[in-house]
C-alpha cells in the first residue's frame, strides 16, 4: 500500500520539513503520495510533484484551507485516506495539530516525532525528552506519523514527475475560525531547517541586548537564531525561537549556544546538532556535558571578539 | 458552565530518567512523581475562568493508577472544585485516554475542555486532539491566551512562524501551551479544604472503553552519546577548530 | 519515618492532628510546601547572602525580594500552620510543623527567622496576655499582617539574661515606657510590613536584681489607632550587625525611649513574670534552633553529594583508565556518609521530640503527658546543644569535599556553615544547655528522668541483639549506653565534692548523650528498615530501606565510638581543664 505526506506548505512553495518526511515515508515501503490541501496552491501542488520519490500528488483547493485549521485539512485527509497503508505528516506545528485528529477518527494510534523507521511497522521514537529512544509496533491497518525531520535526510526538490491529481475538496467544517496571525518575516533561514543555529539565553539580559549580540553573530554565520524557554519567558526573544523539548527540535551542523545553562528541556531540542559549541561564564554549566568546544567566558566578551574575528578571516 | 481539565501523573520534570539495563523500559520505580506541567497550567486556567466567572464548575480528570488521586487532590487544591479517577492498572495511550474523556464529556457536557498541550513523559502530543476529533469538536492546540466570552473561545496559538488567533464556537478542546500562564502556588488552607472535596472512582468498563494499548514497545534504549568534547582556552583557538577541525565554517 | 520513629499514630490521635493520619493529606502538604521553598525562597537564598538587608537612617530594606517572598509566604497560610485555630492558624501539631519547617529552612534560613519569631511571639501572647492584648496582636501576627521580635539580649546580657538593664517605668495608665539598648535581634527592623511587635524583656523600678526581677513587654513600632493614631513610637534600630553568615536576616541594635520620653509598652503577664512565660516556648523555640541545625545539614549533604557525583578527579584506587568523579573515593564516600547518618540521627531526635511535645499537651492520660514532658525536658537540651554543634562539622565537611571550590564563596558551599555557625551559640550557648542539663534535668530529680530514657534504650538493645544480622549495632549502642549511665553515676557523685568537675565535663557529657540518642534512634530505624526488608513489605522503598540500614551501620561504627572517648574525657578530663597553671601564659 501506498504511504501518503501531508504536504507542509504556503501555496507558493513546498516547505523544507516536507522532503524530510517524504524520504521517511519512502522508507516504508511502497509508493509517496503527497496531499496539498491550500487555497489557490497551484504552485505549491506543482512542486510537490517535483520532488524526487513522489508517484502522485492530489491537490486539494478551497478558501477553508487557506489557514491550515486543523477541522478541515482533517477532513481532506480523511476523504482520501482510505488507500493508504501510512499516513504521515511533519512534526511541525501544524502537522502536529491536524494529524491527531486523522488518527482518532480512523481509531488509530498515532506514533509522535519517529526519529527511524525500522519497517512498515516499527519505528523509533523519543521519549522523556529525548533521554530514552523507544521502538515502537503498530498493528493498525493504517498508521498515522508524525516526522521529526531532523532525523531523516531531505528528498531531492527536483528531478520528480509526479502528475497532479485535482481531489475534491471537502467543504468547512466551520467549526474553527481563523481570526489574525503575527508571523515573523524574516531574511534569516528558518531555525528547523538552518545549518547554523546561534542560541541566546537569559544571561542576555534584555531583549536588546539580545538582540545586539545575537544578531551579528548570526549575520557572520549566516545563520538562524534560536533562544532557550528561560530567555522567551523573559521576554528577550519571541516565542517562535524557542529550541527545546516543547519548542523547536533541531539538529543543524553547527549549534553555538550563548549564555545558555543547558537544562534537560533545552538539550531535548538541540543535542543532536553535528557540531555543538558553548560560551558560558559558568564553567559547571550543564551545556558543556554535550559541546564538542566550550568556551568558558563571558558571553559579552567572546560573542564580539567572535564575530571580529570572523569579520577578520573574512577579509 | 462547566470546564473538565485532565491531568496526568509523570515523573518529575526535574528527574534524569535512566533506562532499564534490559531494555524493556525507563527506570521510574524510585522517580519523585507530579503533575504534568502543561497540565497545571491548563488547571490554573480553567481555574481563572472560574474567579472571572466564565466557568461555574472545574472538574479535573485522571486516568491511571490508584495514585493518580495524589494529583487530582492538588488540582482541586489549585481550585478544581470535584475530581474523576478513571481507575486502571493498564497501560494508557493516548487513544485510549481520549476515548475514556470522550465518554466523560458525554456525561459532564462540559463547555471547554483544557489539557497540557503534550506530557513530559511520552511527548505525544495527541490527546487533546484525539479528543475533539472523537467528540467532534473544535480544537485550538498550544495555546498562549485564552479569551471566553458569550459562547466562543478565541484563542491564541503558538506556532512556527509565531502567533496565531483563532475563533471558535464552545464547546471545545483547548490544550496549553507554557506561556498561557504562570501557575499559582498551592495555599495550605486549599490543600486542607481539597480533602473535602469530592473525588469519583470509576473504571474504563463502567464507561464501555476499551483501554488496551494498540503500540506495542519493543525495547526501549539510550540515545547514542556524544563523545566527550573539549574546553577552548580563548575565541581564537574556538575559531580554529571550528574551521580546521570540525570544518563546520 | 515519621510513623515509625517519631510516634506518629499517637500524635495522629491527638485533637486537631487528624492531618497526621491521613498520609495523603501530609504528603500533599509536604509536596506544596516544597514548591513553594523550590520557587520562591530557594532562589533568594544566595541573594541574601551576598546582598543581605541594608541599613538607612529611614530603616532598615530587607534583602531584594524578600518583601515579596514573604507576601507568597502568607499568602499561602505557612506562616500560620502550627498557630491558634482561635485566630485563623491552622494549628497543626508540633510534628508536622517540624516538618514543615525543616523544609523551608533548608532553602532560605535567614528569611524563615522572621515568621519563626512572630510564631514564637504568638506563642508568649497566648500563654500570658491579658484578653486585650491578644484580641489586639494575635488576628495580625497569626494573619502574617504584622511580624515580632523577642528582645533579651543586651552588651552584657547574654547567656546571663539576668544581667540586663533595660528599665520599664509605670506610666500611671496601665502602660510602661521602656529605656534601654537591645543587640542582636533578628528582623528587628525591615520593609516587609506595616507594623512590627517587639517582645522586651525589662526591669520595672524596684524589681529585684537579677532573673527573678525581670518582665516581658510588648512594644509596637507603630502604636494602636485607638488612642494613639498609630504614631510611632520610640524603638529605633540604631544599625545591623556585619555578620559571619544569615546575612538576609537584618541582627539589628534596637533602641528604646532615647528621644527622652520612653517607648510606651504594655506588660505581657504579670510583673516579674518575663522569665517564666519564656520559658514556656523556649523548649519549642529550642527544637526548632535543633531543626535549623537539621534543615542546614540536610542542604549540605544534598550540595556536597552532588558535587560529588559530578567532579571528576584523579582515576580509581582499584584501577580506572580515566579519572573519576570523587564520590568513587573512599574517603569522600566517608565524609558524605559521616554528614548523611548524622543528619538522619538529628532528624529522627527532633522529630520525636516534636512529636512528644504534641503528646505531653495533648495527650488525654495524664501519666502520658508527664512521661512524654519528663521525655522533653531531659531531651531538649540534649538536642539542641548536640545538633547543632553536629550541624557545625557537618557543614563543614561539605566545604571540605568542595575543594577549593568549597572555599569560594560563589560555590554557595560555605553558605549553610556560615548560616548555621550561629545556631550553638543563640538560644542558649552549647555550654547553657550543658549546664541546663546536668543542673536541672539529671541532679534535680536524681536522674529519674534519664534513667528512664536509658530504659528505653535498653528495650531497643534487647530488640536488636534478637537479630543476629544487626549485632554489631547492638554491641555498639550497648557501650554507648554504659558510657552514659558510667558518666551520670560520676556526675552524681562528683557533685558533692567537686562542683566545678562537673561543670568542665558538662559540654562532653551533653555530646555522649547527644550521640547515643542519635545513636539509639539510627538503630531503632534499621529494626524497622530490617523489619519491612525481610517481611518482603519494602516496594517502591527499598532502595530507601537499604540505604537507611547502610547509614545506621556507618553510624554504628563512625559515631557511636566516640561515646567512649567521650566518657573518658569527661570522668577524667577535669583536673586539666581546672589546673590554674593551664591559662596563665
Amino acid at each position: 500500500m501506498a504511504a501518503l505526506v501531508i504536504a507542509e506548505h504556503d501555496n507558493a512553495s513546498i516547505k523544507a520539513a516536507t522532503l524530510n518526511t517524504v524520504t521517511a515515508a519512502a522508507a516504508c515501503g511502497g509508493d509517496v503520495h503527497v496531499l496539498v490541501a491550500g487555497a489557490n496552491a497551484g504552485e505549491a501542488a506543482k512542486a510537490a510533484s517535483q520532488i524526487a520519490g513522489v508517484a502522485k500528488v492530489m491537490h486539494a483547493d478551497g478558501e477553508q484551507f487557506a489557514h491550515g485549521l486543523a477541522e478541515n485539512v482533517a477532513a481532506q485527509v480523511l476523504a482520501i485516506a482510505g488507500n493508504y497503508g501510512h499516513i504521515l505528516f511533519p512534526a511541525t506545528a501544524s502537522g502536529k495539530n491536524v494529524a491527531p485528529r486523522v488518527a482518532a477518527k480512523l481509531d488509530v494510534a498515532q506514533i509522535s516525532d519517529i526519529t527511524k523507521v525500522d519497517s512498515a511497522d516499527t519505528f523509533e521514537r523519543p521519549i522523556y525528552a529525548g533521554n530514552a529512544i523507544a521502538t515502537v509496533q503498530s498493528s493498525d491497518a493504517v498508521k498515522v506519523i508524525t516526522v521529526r525531520t531532523t532525523a531523516f535526510d531531505p528528498a531531492a526538490a527536483t528531478g520528480g514527475s509526479a502528475g497532479v491529481e485535482t481531489a475534491g475538496a471537502v467543504g468547512d467544517t466551520g467549526k474553527s475560525k481563523f481570526e489574525s496571525c503575527e508571523i515573523a518575516k524574516s531574511d534569516r533561514p528558518e531555525l528547523t531547517a538552518a545549518k547554523i543555529i546561534v542560541s541566546g539565553g537569559r544571561a542576555l539580559g534584555s531583549s536588546e541586548k539580545f538582540q545586539d549580540v545575537m544578531t551579528p553573530l548570526a549575520d557572520k554565520l549566516g545563520a538562524a537564531i534560536g533562544a532557550s524557554r528561560a530567555a522567551v519567558d523573559a521576554g528577550y526573544a519571541p516565542n517562535d525561537l524557542q529550541v527545546g523539548q516543547t519548542g523547536k527540535i533541531v539538529a543543524p551542523q553547527l549549534y553555538v549556544a550563548c549564555g545558555i545553562s543547558g537544562a534537560i528541556q533545552h538539550l531535548a531540542g538541540m543535542k543532536d546538532s553535528k557540531v555543538i559549541v558553548a560560551i558560558n561564564k559558568d564553567a559547571e554549566a550543564p551545556i558543556f556535558g554535550v559541546a564538542d568546544y566550550g568556551l568558558v567566558d563571558d558571553l559579552f566578551t567572546a560573542v564580539p571578539e567572535l564575530v571580529s574575528s570572523l569579520e577578520a578571516t573574512a577579509k | 458552565m462547566k470546564i473538565l481539565v485532565s491531568v496526568k501523573r509523570v515523573v518529575d520534570h526535574n528527574v534524569k530518567v535512566r533506562v532499564k539495563s534490559d531494555g524493556s523500559g525507563v527506570d521510574i520505580a524510585n522517580a519523585k512523581m507530579s503533575m504534568n506541567p502543561f497540565d497545571e497550567i491548563a488547571v490554573e486556567e480553567a481555574v481563572r475562568l472560574k474567579e472571572k466567572g466564565v466557568a461555574t464548575e472545574v472538574i479535573a480528570v485522571s486516568c491511571g493508577v490508584q495514585q493518580c488521586q495524589e494529583t487530582l487532590r492538588t488540582a482541586m487544591a489549585i481550585g478544581a472544585d470535584r475530581a474523576v479517577l478513571v481507575q486502571t492498572d493498564e497501560e494508557l495511550q493516548p487513544l485510549a485516554v481520549a476515548r475514556l474523556l470522550k465518554a466523560l464529556v458525554d456525561k459532564e457536557q462540559p463547555g471547554l475542555v483544557v489539557l497540557g498541550k503534550q506530557a513530559i513523559d511520552d511527548d505525544a502530543n495527541q490527546t487533546g486532539q484525539m479528543l475533539a476529533a472523537l467528540a467532534d469538536l473544535p480544537q485550538a492546540t498550544f495555546a498562549s491566551k485564552l479569551e471566553v466570552a458569550d459562547g466562543k473561545a478565541k484563542v491564541t496559538r503558538e506556532v512556527d512562524g509565531g502567533l496565531e488567533t483563532i475563533s471558535m464556537p464552545l464547546p471545545a478542546v483547548v490544550t496549553t501551551d507554557l506561556r498561557l500562564n504562570e501557575p499559582r502556588y498551592v495555599t495550605l488552607p486549599n490543600i486542607m479544604k481539597a480533602k473535602k472535596k469530592q473525588l469519583d472512582t470509576v473504571k474504563p468498563e463502567d464507561l464501555g472503553v476499551d483501554v488496551r494499548p494498540r503500540l506495542k514497545t519493543l525495547k526501549v534504549t539510550e540515545p547514542t552519546k556524544r563523545s566527550a568534547g573539549i574546553k577552548v582556552p580563548d575565541v581564537a583557538t574556538l575559531l580554529q577548530k571550528l574551521k580546521t577541525e570540525a570544518k563546520v565554517i | 519515618m515519621l510513623r515509625e520513629l517519631a510516634d506518629l499514630d499517637r500524635v495522629a490521635q491527638l485533637p486537631n492532628a487528624e492531618v497526621l493520619a491521613d498520609d495523603e493529606l501530609t504528603g500533599s502538604i509536604l509536596i506544596e510546601a516544597s514548591r513553594l521553598a523550590e520557587g520562591v525562597l530557594e532562589p533568594l537564598n544566595a541573594t541574601g547572602d551576598r546582598d543581605g538587608a541594608r541599613w538607612s537612617a529611614e530603616g532598615v530594606k530587607a534583602t531584594p525580594g524578600f518583601k515579596d517572598a514573604y507576601r507568597q509566604y502568607v499568602e499561602g497560610g505557612w506562616n500560620r500552620l502550627a498557630m491558634p485555630t482561635e485566630y485563623g492558624g491552622q494549628g497543626m501539631p508540633t510534628l508536622l510543623s517540624a516538618a514543615v519547617r525543616e523544609i523551608f529552612i533548608g532553602a532560605n534560613k535567614a528569611f524563615c527567622m522572621c515568621p519563626g519569631l512572630t510564631d514564637a511571639a504568638v506563642h508568649a501572647l497566648m500563654v500570658g496576655a491579658d484578653d486585650a492584648l491578644k484580641a489586639y496582636y494575635l488576628p495580625r501576627l497569626v494573619s502574617g499582617e504584622w511580624t515580632a521580635t523577642m528582645n533579651l539580649t543586651e552588651p552584657q546580657a547574654g547567656s546571663d539574661v539576668g544581667a540586663l538593664r533595660t528599665r520599664a517605668v509605670p506610666a500611671g495608665d496601665g502602660t510602661y515606657r521602656i529605656f534601654g539598648q537591645k543587640i542582636f535581634i533578628s528582623f528587628g527592623d525591615h520593609d516587609l510590613t506595616d507594623n512590627i511587635v517587639h517582645l522586651v524583656l525589662a526591669r520595672v523600678a524596684g524589681a529585684p536584681e537579677g532573673s527573678k526581677g525581670i518582665s516581658l513587654f510588648v512594644v509596637p513600632k507603630f502604636l494602636p489607632q485607638e488612642g494613639w493614631q498609630g504614631a510611632r513610637n520610640d524603638v529605633q534600630c540604631a544599625g545591623i550587625e556585619h555578620k559571619v553568615g544569615n546575612h538576609g536576616s537584618p541582627t539589628c541594635t534596637m533602641v528604646y525611649g532615647d528621644a527622652g520620653e520612653g517607648a510606651v509598652a504594655w506588660l505581657l503577664g504579670g510583673e516579674n513574670m518575663g522569665l517564666q512565660t519564656m520559658f514556656v516556648m523556649m523548649n519549642q523555640a529550642r527544637i526548632l534552633v535543633g531543626m535549623e541545625g537539621v534543615a542546614l545539614s540536610e542542604r549540605a549533604y544534598r550540595q556536597a553529594l552532588a558535587y560529588a557525583r559530578e567532579r571528576v578527579q584523579g582515576r580509581a584506587a582499584e584501577g580506572s583508565a580515566l579519572p573519576v568523579p570523587i564520590i568513587r573515593h573512599p574517603d569522600v564516600r566517608r565524609m558524605l556518609l559521616s554528614m548523611r547518618s548524622q543528619t538522619e540521627a538529628m532528624r529522627a531526635l527532633g522529630y520525636m521530640l516534636a512529636g512528644a511535645l504534641d503528646l505531653a499537651d495533648g495527650h488525654s492520660d495524664p501519666m502520658v503527658r508527664q512521661e512524654r514532658q519528663d521525655f522533653v525536658d531531659l531531651m531538649i537540651p540534649i538536642f539542641k546543644g548536640w545538633a547543632t554543634e553536629t550541624a557545625v562539622e557537618v557543614t563543614r565537611t561539605s566545604v571540605q569535599i568542595h575543594g577549593g571550590m568549597g572555599y569560594v564563596t560563589e560555590s554557595g558551599a560555605s553558605q549553610p556553615l556560615r548560616d548555621v555557625l550561629i545556631a550553638p551559640i543563640y538560644e542558649g550557648t552549647t555550654g547553657i544547655q550543658a549546664n541546663d542539663l546536668i543542673a536541672r534535668k539529671v541532679l534535680r530529680d536524681g536522674g529519674a528522668s534519664l534513667n528512664c530514657w536509658l530504659a528505653q534504650v535498653d528495650r531497643t538493645l534487647a530488640e536488636t541483639t534478637a537479630q543476629p544480622a544487626l549485632a554489631d549495632l547492638a554491641s555498639r549502642l550497648g557501650e554507648g549506653v554504659a558510657s552514659v549511665r558510667m558518666v551520670a553515676q560520676w556526675i552524681a557523685q562528683a557533685q558533692r565534692e567537686r562542683p566545678l568537675d562537673v561543670l568542665a565535663a558538662a559540654v562532653p557529657f551533653l555530646k555522649l548523650a547527644g550521640i547515643v540518642a542519635g545513636g539509639w534512634l539510627m538503630t531503632r530505624a534499621a529494626l524497622a528498615a530490617s523489619r519491612l526488608l525481610d517481611a518482603g513489605d519494602a516496594g517502591e522503598s527499598e532502595s530507601f530501606l537499604r540505604a537507611k540500614l547502610a547509614s545506621a551501620r556507618f553510624y554504628a561504627t563512625h559515631v557511636l565510638p566516640q561515646a567512649g572517648a567521650l566518657a573518658v574525657t569527661a570522668m577524667n578530663g577535669s583536673e586539666a581543664t581546672l589546673d590554674e597553671w593551664a591559662l596563665q601564659a
